[in-house]
């Protein structure tokens, strides 16, 4: 070896070693999440995806808050309540501050709900999150810290919808302008902005002047770590293998297969909250075989659901006996659920004239291939000869919304994130609405469920409701399937967070524990 | 090689890069499906509403006067607006492709670092055991699908030595100080060594991943044309003239035998380049392939037009370069 190569080598060898030893610069008292997806953007009022909303609404509140069980709640103000069918006040908290520091005022509420709900109010283009908000007309300021809601109809749904919406500073969003707001954030949030590497992590610290969030959830007061990151990793093994190798405290969307090792690593548990998604297959009604109602029951009978969500979903997904997850409002037991019994599927395809079977095909994504697949298999043993087709969601929705509709069934699901029946039941079951993938239609589940759209009364809205998932269970427009879980994984190190049904992930409570 | 002739090929560039924007317009144009209709979800519109997000995409306009308006714009630079990151695709190009670019280069280094000493020396002693293994070894790597090969790193230098992080460019509380948006790069510049250092040590393993699919490939490619250089009767008559082996070997027979090396190792480079989605997603590496990727999902028609095309713009750049070097490599080559 020539004397000229030993520094070379040498260098070599150094690098190798710098290499190998690990760096840890992140601190002990930083909370990281690692997600599926990183957001569209920072403006609160400039998307309409449930990821995006989950990490900024830990650098923004709302007016209101949803609590894990579901209950909307005040946030930003103290009091919220109706004065009459279509006008809401509400009553703002007094110490709220921005994170520029400037204190937040009833100007700041109207003009946040203005930029959502007027036409091109936001930079010159209209909020995509207008339609979140129906018939909000205007928001009126009383005084300084007073706001009412003024609705053009009555629309008992919208406390519900003042969770996702969160509230802008408009001196702030005058100065930086409208575009600016896709990257940098100034929220009345538990954590303050730091830097957002895009496609990487969005990192966030602990906002000192926090006003302590709504006390109704306690404990109120300032978030509890220093810094709180969301590390965007899409791959599922990788998700997974970041919370193992201790990268990362939170992890959403656990793949069931994967449930197992992290249970054994002993470092993380299993969390899960009922999803906001109603998971069901429409069936055709306007033509043969399912303008049947004995062959849409034969159908549901035939279907052995408790099997499949065992096998299938690894126990992670709570059956139902109709539209409603059992977290919605409205939702009551006692609809009687079609028991897996393929004697009696028979016998009502034998009344029905198909003792000799029929040829259908069910629609799917390729997600739920699996699914489709299995439940094509048991209805063809009592004479539903299901094969499966898998399509491409664009291509594949657009058919089924149709309202010509020419194919037999659609394993589909539809989500209400407010975890109101206006947002799932309306639009799948009434006559030709948006949703209505099966063509259903009923004069008096429509008539229901309009009147259950402008009732106030909270118990006669539910009956109401109730009522009309009792005609839908009865007519079976559907195969009624299930709502999965959301599935995390949740270091054994963090306590103060637990998923709720609304899939957020609010990290102002969480903390570590020694 | 004369500058007449370099302008020349570079002008014949105009016509391939029109091409591909035709194919690519008419494939995401074709292609069913509403960005419209993903873009509004389930949620309450109103055929008002719809039209209106219509007309701000500009997909009221029909197709011939929205390609050439594509055209037009993309001169000037201007690739119009994300349907669904909202703002200037440009933007978001020039976010992703510093990583896409990083991770490229150090995977085609690791490559190329491995593939022509390997390929010299299998070729040297063609049917040895070293030759055999290299065989072995580089159709291995050829067969071994990425994401699988990747997660396998992952569970064992990460997961189980705990020595390598498993996703990201950088530990997120080191200071990344901008220029280029390679991050190597940019901290070496400002001197910033424990983020380069950082940086190095979350490049490496999704960089192995794709860099050694791709050094068996070079590698055969490499030995099969150094036999062949080895058996040419000028390399007989150096040696007979007693040459140096090393020089022999380096000089005469390499660099003859580099040109095939070369070529492919551009067209990889271009693979890397669109093509490393699996690994950018397992390695959660912030890339530009995967944010076309979602962009095809959600049909957002601007983003996947500029992405393809900064891709292909990248992709005849390297092979351009590539043909410069032949000449480089070997005078006798003319362009």
């Amino acid at each position: 070896m020539t004397k000229r190569r030993i520094p070379s080598l040498l260098a070599s060898a150094a690098l190798l070693a710098m290499l190998v030893a690990v760096s840890a610069p992140s601190s002990a008292a930083d909370l990281r999440v690692g997600f599926t997806q990183d957001a569209l953007t920072l403006d609160p009022a400039n998307h309409r995806k449930r990821e995006t909303e989950t990490i900024i609404r830990n650098i923004y509140d709302g007016v209101m808050t949803q609590a894990a069980n579901g209950e909307v709640l005040p946030e930003l103000v103290e009091s919220f309540r109706q004065i009459d069918p279509t006008t809401y006040e509400a009553v703002l908290r007094r110490n709220v501050k921005f994170h520029s520091g400037e204190p937040m005022t009833a100007e700041d509420i109207k003009f946040t709900f203005d930029r959502l709900t007027k036409d091109k109010a936001m930079g010159g283009e209209t909020s995509p999150r207008q339609s979140l908000l129906g018939p909000l007309q205007d928001t009126i300021v009383v005084d300084a810290h007073t706001v009412r809601f003024k609705l053009k109809e009555p629309w008992p749904v919208f406390p519900r919808m003042l969770p996702v919406q969160e509230v802008v500073s408009k001196a702030w969003v005058t100065r930086v302008g409208d575009a600016a707001l896709a990257g940098q954030a100034n929220g009345t949030g538990p954590f303050r902005l730091v830097e957002w590497r895009r496609g990487d992590s969005i990192i966030m610290e602990r906002f000192a002047d926090y006003y302590g969030g709504t006390p109704a959830i306690p404990p109120a007061g300032p978030a509890r770590v220093d810094r709180a990151i969301f590390k965007i990793i899409p791959e599922n093994a990788s998700r997974v293998a970041a919370l193992l190798a201790g990268e990362v405290e939170i992890i959403n969307e656990v793949p069931i297969h994967m449930i197992g090792q992290i249970e054994r690593s002993g470092r993380a548990r299993i969390a899960k909250a009922n999803g906001t998604r109603t998971f069901f297959i429409a069936l055709n009604v306007t033509k043969p075989p399912f303008n049947d109602v004995r062959v849409r029951r034969a159908a549901n009978h035939a279907v052995d659901k408790k099997l499949l969500i065992d096998k299938l979903l690894g126990g992670a997904a709570t059956s139902v006996a109709g539209v409603l997850s059992p977290e919605s409002f409205g939702f009551k037991p006692g609809i009687r659920e079609y028991r897996h019994d393929p004697e009696q599927a028979r016998k009502l395809m034998a009344e029905a004239g198909l003792s000799g079977g029929v040829d259908v095909t069910i629609d799917t994504e390729g997600a739920f291939k699996d699914q489709a697949e299995a439940i094509a298999a048991m209805l063809t043993r009592v004479g539903i000869r299901a094969k499966v087709q898998v399509w491409e969601g664009a291509v594949l929705t657009p058919v089924w919304r149709a309202q010509n509709k020419t194919r037999d069934m659609y394993l589909s699901s539809w989500g209400s994130g407010a975890l109101d029946p206006t947002g799932i039941f309306v639009p799948t079951l009434k006559t030709k609405d948006r949703g209505n993938s099966s063509g259903y239609s009923n004069a008096e589940v429509d008539r229901l469920l309009t009147l259950a759209d402008g009732e106030l009364d909270p118990a006669k809205r539910a009956d109401m409701y109730h009522q009309a998932e009792r005609i839908v269970a009865e007519e079976a427009p559907w195969l009624f399937l299930w709502v999965p879980q959301d599935i995390y994984a949740i270091s054994n190190r963090v306590r103060g967070w637990e998923p709720g049904s609304d899939s957020r992930i609010n990290l102002h409570r969480a903390h570590f524990v020694n | 090689m004369r500058f007449g002739v370099v302008l020349e090929r570079l002008a014949q560039l105009i016509p391939v890069l029109f091409g591909v924007c035709l194919v690519v317009f008419l494939m995401v144009t074709l292609t069913p499906g509403d960005p419209v209709e993903i873009m509004l979800g389930n949620e309450r519109s109103t055929p008002e509403q719809a039209e209106e997000l219509r007309r701000q995409m500009g997909l009221h306009l029909p197709p011939h006067e929205r390609f050439f308006a594509f055209i037009g714009n993309a001169v000037t630079g201007d690739f119009g607006r994300s349907f669904f990151h909202r703002r200037p695709v440009i933007e978001v190009i020039a976010e992703r492709l510093p990583a896409t670019l990083e991770l490229t280069i150090v995977a085609m280094t690791i490559a190329l670092g491995l593939a022509i000493p390997l390929g010299i020396l299998a070729a040297l002693k063609r049917g040895s055991w070293l030759d055999r293994v290299a065989t072995m070894v580089s159709l291995a790597g050829v067969s071994m699908p990425g994401f699988w090969f990747g997660i396998m790193l992952i569970m064992l230098f990460a997961v189980h030595l705990g020595w390598m992080p498993v996703s990201g460019r950088v530990d997120y509380a080191l200071e990344v100080p901008r220029l280029t948006g390679m991050i190597l790069f940019d901290s070496l510049a400002h001197g910033r060594f424990d983020t380069f250092r950082d940086a190095l040590h979350h490049i490496l393993m999704p960089a192995l991943t794709l860099g050694l699919a791709m050094s068996a490939l070079l590698m055969r490619v490499t030995r099969a044309s150094m036999i062949e250089v080895l058996q040419q009767d000028y390399i007989l008559f150096a040696e007979a003239k007693g040459i140096g082996r090393a020089r022999l070997i380096l000089r005469h027979g390499l660099r003859n035998a580099l040109i095939p090396t070369v070529t492919v190792a551009a067209l990889e480079t271009g693979y890397l380049l669109g093509g490393n989605t699996i690994v950018e997603t397992v390695f959660g590496w912030p890339g530009l392939a995967r944010v076309i990727v979602e962009g095809i999902f959600s049909r957002d028609y601007p983003l996947v037009q500029a992405g393809v095309l900064v891709i292909a713009l990248i992709y005849v750049g390297v092979n351009f370069v590539a043909d410069l070097l032949y000449t480089l490599i070997n005078p006798r080559v003319k362009l």
